[in-house]
């Protein structure tokens, strides 16, 4: 019983890391770089929420919007800034190098939004659900059905609308893509914006759960999308979900057999081991067998 | 007609095109010979709103598409299949046919998915291969649904740079009957090809393009019987 009630547990949160990898991967597969400042982009959506609540009020669903809209505005900031000026295949470092330094400015200015370093984050008052001997949290329910909801929306928009079209063929050859009509100038922006209401979403659902934030969240979230995105595949969007569930499964099984202190040790050496094993993930192209990386995918 | 005159383009400091002028005829098949570093594809990447000329004009229809931008450019009818099938490797065979047709308006759906059914009649090889994603095609399918995925735009002309290069004997045999079959149907075609054996089979009209500058023009029977030509382009001695 208590290994069903675990891994529920860790299923329900899981979800929430899948949407964080979601941003990261979608990120990935189409400019095919990462962006070290998401999970800072994040946090200073959850902070500017927490710094507007007096203000706004508005409560839960307040807080829901300004997060999502703070997270996708600070991403098309960092698309503008890191990563529209370095398009060229020369650019991968430079554009990587740029995310770190806006990293640290989204980190700074999200502390200065947060000057009491823990803040009280609202949470969502659902009643817990029982059955059959197993209780889950009402509100990692709602983790679940959002999370579903939004992939369920990233996948209509990818495989069912013109602009999906466009953003996949602009991800396997851009030049191609512009040839064929498409403006693919602002994809970036398109895609950075999506990426945040992924990742906004998911950390409101984090944050709303934990009751508070912290300035400590952006790195956390950075190093937490990026583990569940490599275990998974790097760019590949069923990987990322995959990733993020087994991620929250474990962690949950690891707190609950040998302690919360073994968590993040389990977390990074499930990455070193993925990485020996699988180097291009678990839905990742087998890197060994193609000689090819994952990053071609999404 | 699609009128170039007096073009130039450059990358950086080197100049690929010095002035060059043609004219592709309407309803004809246009060929462009010459070697490697010729400027041909240069010349294909400039009409097609790829690469900004420094100067010159390329007229199509009436219109100067000089300097626009390629999306403008294809919806005067003008479409580029670029050499080496750029295809979209990770997306499947008819999604790239409809990302052919990105540019045609959403009320045209209905036209856009029939015009799907009749690219994949005269493609067969395609149309057995619908959800299969395009990176696991052979070279000559690649090629095929290269010049597929142009036509999805619906284009008045086509420019085709060099469809048959690396391909077997076999494949370009079916590549160039298809752009018989395509001219026949109406479309004028500017073909920039090797393979001036096989050009002489569908050109109407001949040009030599030889670093950045036009160096012959003429007709098919002119062209066979220029003793440069000759030696270089058709092996014979």
């Amino acid at each position: 019983m208590d290994f069903l009630q675990t891994s529920l547990d860790g299923l329900l949160f899981g979800s929430a890391y899948a949407l964080l990898a979601l941003g990261f991967s979608l990120i990935f597969g189409i400019m095919k770089r990462i962006n070290l400042a998401y999970g800072s982009s994040l946090l200073f959506g959850g902070a500017l929420a927490v710094w507007l609540e007096p203000f706004l009020g508005g409560g839960a669903l307040g807080m829901l919007l300004v997060t999502v809209f703070g997270a996708a505005i600070a991403g098309i900031y960092v698309e503008r800034l890191c990563f529209s000026p370095h398009l060229g295949k020369t650019g991968t470092m430079a554009s990587m190098i740029a995310t770190f330094a806006i990293w640290m400015q989204l980190d700074e200015i999200s502390s200065q939004l947060l000057p009491q370093r823990t803040h009280g984050f609202a949470g969502i008052d659902i009643e817990a659900i029982s059955f059959a001997g197993i209780i889950v949290r009402g509100d990692h329910v709602l983790h679940f059905w959002v999370a579903v909801l939004a992939i369920g929306a990233l996948y209509w928009t990818l495989y069912r609308t013109r602009f999906g079209l466009l953003l996949r063929a602009s991800a396997d050859d851009p030049e191609s893509a512009y040839l064929l009509g498409g403006r693919v100038g602002l994809l970036g922006v398109a895609t950075f914006a999506i990426a945040g209401f992924l990742g906004g979403t998911a950390a409101f659902l984090i944050l709303s759960s934990d009751g508070q934030i912290t300035p400590h969240f952006g790195l956390w979230s950075t190093f937490k999308g990026l583990v569940a995105m490599m275990l998974g595949g790097v760019g590949s969007l069923p990987g990322a979900i995959v990733g993020g569930l087994l991620l929250g499964f474990a962690e949950a099984h690891v707190t609950f057999y040998l302690g919360a202190e073994f968590r993040d040790i389990l977390t990074f050496g499930l990455l070193l081991l993925i990485l020996v094993l699988r180097p291009g993930g678990i839905m990742g192209v087998d890197v060994y067998r193609t000689g090819r990386l994952a990053t071609e995918r999404i | 007609m699609l009128a170039i005159e007096n073009l130039s383009t450059s990358y950086g400091l080197i100049k690929a095109l010095k002035g060059v002028s043609l004219t592709a005829e309407d309803g004809k098949v246009t060929c462009i010979l010459g070697p490697n570093g010729a400027g041909k594809t240069t010349l294909m990447f400039t009409a097609a709103g790829i690469l900004k000329p420094d100067s010159g004009s390329v007229k199509f229809g009436g219109a100067e598409l000089a300097g626009l931008a390629a999306p403008k450019i294809l919806q005067q009818g003008l479409a580029l299949a670029p050499e080496n099938r750029l295809v979209f490797p990770q997306m499947s065979v008819r999604d790239n046919l409809l990302a052919g047709a990105y540019i045609r308006h959403r009320s045209e759906a209905k036209q856009v998915e029939e015009d799907l059914e009749k690219i994949c009649e005269r493609f067969p090889v395609l149309k057995e291969r619908t959800e299969q994603t395009a990176g696991t095609l052979s070279g000559g399918e690649q090629q095929m649904l290269s010049v597929a995925r142009a036509l999805m735009s619906r284009p008045k002309m086509l420019l085709l740079d060099e469809p048959s290069v690396g391909l077997a004997p076999l494949i370009v045999d079916e590549i160039f009957s298809i752009i018989r079959q395509m001219n026949k149907d109406g479309i004028s075609i500017l073909l920039v090809e090797q393979n001036a054996v096989k050009a002489l089979e569908v050109a109407d009209h001949f040009y030599l393009l030889d670093q950045g500058r036009v160096a012959f023009s003429g007709t098919p029977g002119e062209m066979a019987n220029d003793d440069v030509i000759k030696r270089a382009y058709l092996g014979e001695h």
